[in-house]
């Protein structure tokens, strides 16, 4: 409810300020075909990540006979394991659970 | 992955798209290919994945193979925001619902941050005000001295308060408290401040009766303003950036002192190596509080009833918050407080069966890379490591633990609350700043 005497005044913005981020567009190109590729199945500790994983892996296999799959399991991303593994797939897929 | 070259497709969940933006545009990769489900979230029902995978699979396999847009090659940068120091002009009603219009706000009214009143904020801090204490996650904004103490006069905060508010900036952005984490989780993980060292009295932080009641002006207004903080530098947002479930009412303020005066321990700083001369201000991210009334008065009542209270639904860092009588009881019987986190580990068990992840592996294959459990398996649910032990409250017997999330004050981020060199003339001034309640 305002009142007819409340004085005027001047605010500063709680809103901080952040640098701008470079913007980075993809590069990788996309893959013709899954048939005969090798695909990276990432996943982190939540619980439904892994089920639903399984069952992209069951339907990719399906669809595509050739296909092949390589699990990742741990949220480590700075270690050599990581690097091997991401060089060792086609293409990825992260599932994280929620 | 995609910036070693490396086509994804990301599965994300279609409630949250807007965390997802959030972080992808904040880490500038607005191009990632993400595949939107609708599998519930943590689901461990087979058959609602199944649904949830066959829906989705021709986006998936096409997020995969779709040749690359030139919008996605070259995306377009976002426009800068650009931002006026001064950012409304108006009356106290009107500022008010321009702050809460914009989500500054915590749904309660602000105090008008004006030029005057932060200017008296930043005499709390012989920091300069383009000071950057920190950058906060997610969003990365620029936790300034000035943008500290802009949030602090919103919540209603005293100049004095201003260097425990930079060092909860310095706690909160420590690395090993993974704020990434417990900020935005699902899981309502709301930040629990603990303060030690004569501050507390200086700025008469409660830690008697009531201890995490409203009504001292320093517990309720500096949690206030570490959620704004939260809020308006690292940009979470309630449903937009904090996924927290059901939330949490913690969230608005929760804030302690240990009672250091009334406790026969070391308290928590000295613990972990602070002098006790020092002052300090550290984090845990519980998510539920608890209150235990003891089944006696006597040590190993005591203790019984702290070792069978413990939750197994709710597992990681414990703040056992003991009143002083009861510390003064188990004190006097030859408990220290590493024995009590012993002794509670060891006895504080559940049946294997009590706990979520029994019963996860059990649910149709899900778990099985688990290492398998006996349903009549005892299993300790509480990591002495990862247990505090403070004193706290007024006269009764009435227990507390909060418990949850792996964040737990530790020697590292714990941080030592730095004081302007003028504190004795600026506590001098607010000293009298406490509630005087008429007799009736």
């Amino acid at each position: 409810m305002s009142t007819s005497n409340q004085g005027i005044y001047e605010v500063l913005s709680p809103w901080a300020e952040a640098d701008p981020v470079p913007i980075r567009g993809l590069t990788a190109p996309r893959l013709n075909d899954l048939e005969g590729k090798k695909i990276g199945l990432y996943r982190n500790d939540k619980r439904a990540a892994g089920p639903i994983l399984n069952v992209i892996e069951k339907k990719l296999k399906e669809r595509f006979p050739g296909l092949q799959v390589s699990w990742y399991t741990s949220q480590k991303t700075d270690v050599p394991e990581f690097e091997d593994w991401l060089k060792s797939v086609d293409a990825v897929v992260a599932a994280v659970g929620d | 992955m995609e910036s070693k070259n490396k086509p994804v497709a990301a599965l994300i969940n279609r409630d949250f798209t807007r965390v997802v933006e959030s972080t992808v545009h904040s880490r500038g990769m607005p191009g990632l290919r993400t595949v939107v489900e609708t599998i519930p979230c943590e689901c461990s029902v087979l058959a609602e994945i199944e649904k949830g995978v066959s829906a989705v699979m021709d986006n998936l396999i096409a997020a995969l193979t779709r040749p690359l847009t030139e919008e996605e090659k070259s995306p377009k940068p976002k426009e800068a925001e650009k931002l006026a120091r001064i950012i409304f002009k108006g009356t106290l009603n009107e500022i008010d619902r321009f702050f809460y219009r914009r989500g500054w706000t915590d749904g309660l009214p602000v105090m008008p941050p004006t030029e005057e009143a932060v200017a008296e904020m930043l005499t709390g801090t012989d920091l300069p005000p383009d000071y950057l204490v920190a950058e906060i996650v997610p969003r990365n904004g620029k936790a300034t001295v000035e943008k500290i103490a802009i949030n602090a006069v919103m919540a209603g905060c005293l100049p004095t308060y201003m260097p425990v508010l930079i060092a909860a900036v310095q706690a909160l952005t420590d690395l090993d408290t993974s704020f990434g984490v417990w900020g935005v989780s699902t899981g309502s993980w709301a930040p629990f401040w603990i303060i030690n060292g004569p501050v507390r009295k200086d700025l008469h932080i409660n830690s008697g009766s009531g201890t995490f009641s409203p009504g001292d002006r320093a517990n309720a207004a500096i949690g206030r303003a570490m959620g704004l903080i939260i809020k308006n530098i690292g940009g979470i947002r309630k449903g937009v950036e904090d996924m927290g479930c059901l939330g949490n009412p913690g969230k608005y303020t929760l804030v302690m002192a240990e009672n250091e005066e009334e406790s026969p321990w070391e308290p928590l700083h000295v613990e972990l190596g602070f002098n006790r001369g020092d002052s300090t201000i550290g984090v845990a991210f519980p998510n539920t509080y608890t209150q235990m009334q003891p089944y006696g008065t006597d040590d190993q009542s005591i203790l019984r009833t702290l070792m069978y209270n413990l939750l197994p639904a709710v597992r990681g860092g414990y703040s056992l918050i003991l009143p002083p009588a009861i510390a003064r009881t188990l004190a006097a019987s030859g408990w220290s407080k590493q024995d009590l986190r012993t002794f509670i580990a060891e006895n504080g068990r559940a049946a294997a069966y009590e706990l979520g992840s029994f019963w996860g592996q059990r649910a149709g294959g899900l778990y099985r890379e688990k290492v398998p459990m006996i349903a009549s398996d005892s299993v300790s649910l509480l990591r002495p490591e990862l247990t505090r032990i403070i004193v706290a409250g007024g006269p009764g017997v009435f227990m507390g633990q909060l418990i949850g999330s792996w964040a737990i004050p530790t020697r590292k981020t714990l941080k030592k609350i730095e004081l302007p060199k003028n504190w004795d003339t600026l506590v001098k001034k607010y000293r009298d700043m406490v509630p005087v309640y008429a007799r009736y």
